[in-house]
């Protein structure tokens, strides 16, 4: 049986939904798992028909799940790419809210005085940030300070240790080198 | 004919490495071999990961062999190791169904009623 276009869609799909759930497995063994689940659900795909081929496999979330039980045992384990994925994102939010506070507080100066000038302190959002100096020369500015306080850090890795899970680390078997057989 | 998901889920490793220990084969044909022996109720998606962890644990080795259908094939074959556990496991499994066989084979007694024989 020949597998159409949306057939090979589909198969294409769930492969890449699968491999997207699989970035915990060391780089070789996620591409060789891809691989491997592909060329089975195109075997089975000419046999059975795309749609009895994917229902046969399961959803991608179950079949990811399997994989890295299959990896890593059945016991708690970190999740190395949500503390990435924290770990950029994170610093990123309180940049933007760091940004949002000092441009209200701009705004508020200018608003008294659209030519304003004279130096103003912000303490910006306490804790997380330290004092920001404005300097206004009629009515344009410029700005130093304002770094991030000892909280803020605080925040970023406590965001990085539950977003990944990180105190299962201690937990988690080793796990030998990847076998890049392919 | 259908399996109890829980007693399947105990044994695949072992009807894994025996039909390996048969031949070497890929995933998508170690499903229809299992399908074809009566297990028509396992699906890909339990058989497939499986497979890795076997590899994983040093019971199988495999090689890719380039196939006409499409990409290449992963074909798995039991390593020295693994011919030691499917020996092991198979002598493990005997004496389970010995001793369920035992307990089963017994005789019951009369069942006693539902009002506790008054």
């Amino acid at each position: 049986m020949a597998i159409g276009w949306f057939g090979r869609l589909r198969i294409e799909g769930l492969v890449w939904m699968l491999d997207q759930q699989l970035y915990d497995l060391p780089r070789a063994q996620r591409i060789s798992t891809r691989r491997e689940v592909r060329a089975n659900l195109i075997e089975a795909a000419t046999d059975l028909g795309a749609g009895e081929a994917l229902r046969r496999i399961g959803g991608s979330r179950g079949l990811a799940e399997q994989y890295l039980r299959a990896e890593f045992g059945d016991r708690p384990r970190p999740s190395w790419i949500g503390a990435i994925v924290a770990a950029g994102l994170v610093p990123m939010l309180l940049k933007y809210v760091f940004a949002e506070a000092a441009a209200s507080f701009r705004d508020g100066v200018t608003a008294a005085d659209p030519h304003v000038s004279g130096t103003f302190v912000s303490t910006g959002l306490e804790y997380l940030q330290a004092a920001q100096t404005f300097t206004f020369t009629d009515g344009s500015w410029g700005n130093s300070g304002g770094g991030w306080a000892p909280l803020a850090y605080a925040i970023w890795l406590l965001s990085v240790v539950a977003a990944g899970r990180l105190w299962r680390v201690r937990f988690s078997s080793h796990v030998g080198a990847a076998r890049a057989d392919n | 004919m259908t399996h109890d998901p829980q007693l399947l889920k105990g044994v695949l490793s072992l009807l894994l490495m025996h039909l390996l220990a048969e031949r070497e084969s890929y995933g998508y044909e170690v499903v229809q071999r299992l399908q074809a022996a009566g297990f028509e109720d396992v699906l890909e998606g339990s058989v497939y990961p499986a497979l890795n962890r076997l590899h994983r644990e040093g019971l199988v080795a495999t090689r890719l062999v380039p196939s006409p259908n499409g990409p290449a094939r992963k074909y798995y074959r039991l390593s020295d190791d693994g011919q030691r556990a499917l020996t092991d496991s198979t002598s493990a499994w005997d004496r389970h169904v010995a001793g369920v066989q035992a307990v089963l084979s017994r005789p019951l007694g009369p069942i006693p009623s539902s009002d506790g024989g008054r």
